[in-house]
């Protein structure tokens, strides 16, 4: 028996990494006050609640998963906030509402996916739809501000001179790296998406790993819905329509497979700066937001079809 | 055609349809109970338009999904092929050149998101997803936020006119069935593509051109799409950058709630228009009781996840 | 096969110790169709207890009940004399059985230890985290006794079936099992690999471990097999010692009948000319500088140990694989091109895994059978489904396919039939060079002898046969003569009157 050399999985890290640096350089060129302290700072704390998203949604992906929701249950999370706690007067009721929405959201998909077998993506577009319409009928189709009750001091505050919103990012990705490298859990998750039997016959819970995944993804919104109305100060309805396409634009380019259970998280932080690099670029271009999103699909295309030149298959040929 | 003829049970296939025209009828035998105005003659013409609309943008879908594949861009497609329809329309004031330049965009778009699938063997939902958004924002750009109105009646007719007393939309799904189905179940090709949609490899182990059949039915789709937003722009007589925002989901939903597999290879178009009737009939009660329209997506989300959670669980009770 | 020192058969007494593990009068039922009927076994320590029947007899269903895989409708189980219940894998695994299965049950994108340690990693110091050093220590020590060398830490992606079948014995053993159930573990691998794991059952044998075998090749039940049991349409029919049993009073019992296994190959025309030829072929499969050919009315075998490259050179010549330099001809016209362009010159591929590459399960046995010859039956492209199904009627009686007619499922056919519809398909595509990769791996004895005479009769009415397979004895049977691969390369080619087992062993495994 010979041993065959061993390869290093191929994640393609330098892609992204050699397209963020081109945006940057284009940026700093194109942009009036891109290259500057406060601008970047700018970035990285507004990249923060995409990357609350993004990681679960990683973990989601390497499951062969998909949550299209994840925009929607964002904006019904901020809404429930900001009701719950304008109408109990205390922020940590509202706090507590916005996480359990998330959650459970999250628990619904992970229910309807695992027990009922039915595609990912067919069922978070209707929770999409779910979640979106409960939360015009909530805030009767209208944002909130003014909650107060220093909601907007998760936004702008600090810690030991480190602003919330970073925390909260470094310690999501801390939360997420110990599950996926060292926990039966992430075991599970890469199964699932690299083999099922395989899960079920060496006794491993299938279906509640594939809950637990949409359950993290759902809690993780919650999370995020705290900064997200602490920017706003309150909640809107739409305010995070489409974020979803972000979180998923991050995770493939930063290189994780949509089939197989195989990712990477540094990818994913380096695919969310990616995204809060173009956003923020072309915010200062004055890029109307349509086009902006047009641009972030061009990305996520052209990476693939990098990836594809490269000879990276993500996709079984046809 | 004796051995067919002959043989008279039924395939699953046609059951699973016989069953959904029995819930259509059920439905509405429950909405014209629960509203007097349902089986008005205007009512129910109104309801085949928009079925019909339905219908004509699922109908391309429904070729890409029994293939193996998946479109979410078509609701986008529409919305551009319209507003490039409406702009020639208006340039040149002849509706010839207008349908010729919408359902060249739909072609187009088709196209693009065939070559991607195939050429760049992206999954079909990232391509479709990103094509989407992309389309969406060069449509909202294209528009600069004014909306185009006012077109000829000869074309106003494709979309709100009347034939023979019923609305022509209907006569143009009346076409698409007949020769979608004649395409599907009648040719070479569509024993191709149903191949291709059951499994993939097989079907190119067997020399099935699998990649030019997955690329004919995206160009398929972009077409429909294209005829669709013909269709959709002569009814509403105006054009902006974001029309039809709703039609995406309400075609996937069609396409569903009629059968067809979203694993491939099992389906019918005569299952789509079911499923268009049924979508649009619920809308339809939706409206007539008064029921808001925030609501109308969530209700269309859960009509889907209860379509396929039926079909997952009977194809799991069959296959034990 | 190597031999490995067959134990004395102990006479059976009435004092014999309780067996380690029992099944009684185990019934399971799928949809109507009884899979067990009231079916028993007694495992007992340090014996290796073969299990044997025809595909669907219910060898694997029996054993996937042991593991806790599937749950049984009746019977009862007992370990050690005592009652016990197994409804989950976590029941079986707790009382001690562990299983190499067929499927193979790895993650492709873990590394080797996390796979062999799937579902029961060592726990690292603080809750639900893992151990890694003692997880990669202690798979180290599993693979060293396998004789495995390969690093703990590289994903199992990648790697040839015949080392993914080796890491499933290993996970097994680690298990450190009481009960070990091995369904066909020799299927995928060498020579070399099955005495490695015809010693560690050795081992497995003196350390009281209880082993129930099921294999399809007679050689191995008598060289391991202590006890044989054979099932027949999910009922078992008889237990016997193994040195009391012979091979052809356990065909009778597997097939019910008397097998005919007369087929010889006789009366041949002689072979035609050239129809099929390769000249110094390399492929992105990794095949280098190939060059074979195929006459008119031969059967040319195709030889060589898992991973030598046969597979890729089958897919080569029907363009599944791109050709990297060297030609390819067809009746002496050079021929490129993919599986469309393979199949209009008479091409037709059997692949080794026809549930996947083969046929489309969900589709009807009519529709697979039509897929090929579309364009050729149907030449206008007007598909008329009338003119199908009687096509289809009469490949299914002309192969006496066992189903109820072109409308069936195709998945609820058995193994051979299938296999027959796969064969059918090509013949309605007017195919006159078969590219057989495996064909009757997976097929019960009365089926194989079927398959052998459909190829023979294929090659009377002037077609050409090239047959990959892993079996030498088929080898020296069927074909008139054969390539043997090795490493990726032509080892050597074998005439008629060269054609044996032993040249065919020694060209695989040495360079001459």
């Amino acid at each position: 028996m010979t041993e065959a050399t061993a390869r290093k999985p191929r994640i393609p890290i330098p892609g992204v990494a050699w397209l963020l640096i081109a945006l940057v350089a284009g940026f700093s060129i194109g942009a009036p006050g891109f290259a500057s302290g406060a601008n970047v700072s700018n970035i990285t704390q507004q990249a923060t609640v995409l990357l609350l998203l993004a990681l679960p949604m990683t973990l989601i992906i390497m499951a062969e998963g998909l949550d299209l929701s994840m925009g929607a249950s964002l904006s019904l999370c901020t809404v429930v906030l900001a009701a719950t706690s304008l109408a109990t007067g205390s922020l940590a009721l509202g706090i507590a509402a916005a996480i359990v929405t998330g959650t459970l959201i999250g628990v619904l998909n992970g229910a309807l996916i695992a027990w009922l077998d039915l595609p990912p993506f067919v069922v978070t577009l209707g929770t999409l739809g779910v979640a979106q319409g409960l939360a015009l009928l909530v805030a009767e189709g209208r944002g909130t501000t003014g909650v107060g009750g220093g909601l907007s001091s998760l936004w702008t505050g600090t810690v030991l001179g480190l602003p919330i919103p970073l925390l909260f990012a470094v310690g999501a990705w801390a939360v997420f790296h110990v599950l996926l490298h060292h926990t039966r859990f992430g075991v599970a998750v890469i199964g699932l998406g690299g083999n099922r039997e395989a899960l079920r016959l060496a006794a491993m819970p299938v279906r509640g790993s594939l809950i637990a995944v949409y359950a993290l993804g759902g809690f993780f919104v919650g999370v995020a819905a705290l900064l997200l109305a602490g920017r706003l100060d309150g909640g809107h309805p739409t305010a995070a329509i489409g974020t979803e396409f972000d979180a998923i634009a991050a995770v493939a380019v930063g290189g994780t497979l949509f089939e197989g259970g195989k990712g990477s998280l540094g990818g994913t932080v380096l695919g969310v700066l990616t995204v809060g690099v173009m956003r923020n670029g072309m915010n200062l271009m004055s890029m109307p937001s349509s086009l902006q999103v047009a641009a972030v699909g061009g990305v996520v295309i052209a990476a693939l079809l990098i990836d594809a030149v490269r000879g990276t298959p993500r996709a079984e040929p046809a | 055609m004796n051995a067919v003829a002959t043989n008279l049970s039924l395939t699953p296939e046609q059951r699973a349809v016989l069953s959904r025209v029995l819930v259509l009828i059920l439905l509405g035998a429950g909405i014209a109970f629960a509203s007097s105005t349902f089986l008005n003659t205007g009512n129910l013409l109104n309801l085949l338009r928009q079925a019909s609309l339905i219908f004509l943008l699922a109908s391309g879908l429904t070729l890409v999904v029994l293939c193996g594949g998946l479109d979410l861009s078509i609701g986008a497609n529409v919305a551009l092929s319209a507003c490039l329809a409406a702009t020639a329309m208006k340039a040149t004031g002849s509706p010839l050149v207008g349908c010729a330049a919408g359902a060249a965009c739909g072609l187009a778009v088709g196209t693009v998101n065939g070559l991607l699938v195939t050429r760049v063997r992206i999954p079909p939902f990232i391509a479709t997803y990103g094509t989407l958004w992309i389309i969406h924002g060069v449509t909202y750009w294209y528009m600069a936020g004014e909306s185009v109105h006012g077109f000829p009646p000869a074309f106003r007719a494709l979309g709100s006119g009347y034939w023979l007393g019923v609305p022509v939309p209907v006569y143009l799904m009346g076409i698409v069935l007949v020769l979608g189905t004649f395409f599907l179940q009648y040719t070479a090709w569509g024993q191709e593509i149903y191949a291709t949609g059951a499994n993939t490899e097989a079907a190119a182990l067997s020399g099935v051109p699998v990649l030019q059949r997955r690329l004919l039915v995206y160009v398929l789709s972009g077409g429909m799409a294209g005829l669709a937003s013909l269709v959709f722009l002569a009814r509403l007589n105006s054009a902006e950058g974001d029309m039809g925002e709703a039609l995406t989901l309400q075609a996937i939903g069609a396409v569903l709630i009629g059968g067809t597999s979203l694993f491939g290879g099992s389906g019918s178009l005569t299952g789509t228009l079911v499923g268009a009737l049924i979508l649009t009939a619920v809308l339809n009660g939706m409206n007539l009781l008064g029921i808001s329209a925030n609501w109308q997506p969530l209700i269309t989300g859960l009509i889907v996840i209860a379509s396929v959670g039926a079909d997952a669980l009977s194809r799991r009770r069959r296959s034990d | 096969m190597s031999a490995v020192a067959r134990r004395p058969i102990e006479p059976l007494t009435a004092a014999a110790p309780a067996p380690l593990f029992a099944l009684k009068g185990i019934t399971k039922r799928f949809a109507g169709v009884t899979a067990l009927d009231d079916v028993s076994l007694d495992l007992h320590g340090g014996e290796v207890h073969m299990l044997m029947g025809e595909n669907g007899a219910g060898k694997s269903t029996l054993m996937k009940v042991l593991c806790g895989a599937y749950r049984s409708d009746g019977g009862s189980f007992e370990a050690d004399g005592r009652p016990v219940t197994v409804t989950s894998a976590a029941d079986a695994r707790r009382l001690g059985v562990a299983v190499i299965f067929q499927e193979y049950s790895l993650v492709p994108h873990l590394d080797i230890a996390h796979n062999v340690f799937l579902g029961r990693e060592p726990r690292g110091r603080l809750p639900g985290l893992i151990d890694h050093a003692r997880m990669h220590r202690e798979a180290r020590a599993v693979l060293d006794r396998l004789g495995l060398d390969l690093d703990t830490r590289r994903t199992v992606e990648g790697l040839g079936i015949a080392q993914q079948q080796m890491i499933e014995i290993a996970k097994a053993l680690s298990q450190q099992a009481r009960i070990l159930v091995l369904d066909e573990p020799t299927a995928a691998l060498s020579d070399r690999e099955t005495e490695r794991l015809f010693a560690v059952i050795g081992d497995l044998r003196r350390d009281g471990v209880a082993m129930a075998y099921i294999s399809h090749r007679m050689a191995e039940v008598f060289t391991l097999g202590d006890r044989v049991t054979v099932l027949r349409d999910g009922r078992r029919i008889a237990s016997m010692p193994a040195g009391e049993a012979t091979a052809d009073e356990l065909v009778t019992l597997m097939v019910g009948r008397k097998v005919d296994m007369s087929y010889r190959r006789d009366d041949r025309p002689a072979p035609g000319a050239r129809v099929l030829e390769m000249r110094d072929v390399s492929a992105t499969s990794g095949i280098h500088d190939v060059s074979l050919h195929v006459r008119v009315g031969e059967i040319v075998g195709l030889a060589g140990l898992v991973g030598s490259g046969r597979t890729e050179v089958a897919r080569a010549i029907f363009g599944a694989d791109a050709v990297t330099s060297g030609t390819i001809r067809i009746d002496d016209r050079v021929h490129r091109g993919g599986p469309t362009q393979a199949r209009g010159h008479g091409l037709g591929l059997i692949p080794e895994s026809r549930k996947q590459q083969g046929l489309a399960l969900s589709r009807t046995v009519g529709d697979n059978l039509l897929v090929a010859g579309l364009r050729r039956l149907f030449p206008s492209s007007l598909y008329r489904p009338g003119r199908a199904h009687e096509h289809g009627a009469s490949m299914i009686s002309r192969m006496r396919i066992a189903t109820r007619g072109p409308r069936q499922v195709s998945r609820n056919l058995s193994g051979g039939n299938q296999q027959k519809v796969v064969i059918g398909k090509w013949l309605l595509a007017g195919t006159r060079i078969y590219l057989f990769d495996e064909p009757t791996r997976g097929i019960d004895v009365g089926a194989k002898e079927e398959i052998f005479r459909l190829i023979d009769q294929l090659v009377k009415d002037g077609c050409a046969v090239l047959m990959i397979s892993s079996e030498l004895s088929e080898i020296v049977r069927v074909c008139d003569r054969a390539y043997v691969m090795k490493e990726k390369r032509i080892a050597g080619e074998l005439s008629q009157a060269e054609l044996s087992e032993t040249n065919l062993l020694r060209l695989a495994m040495h360079h001459d």
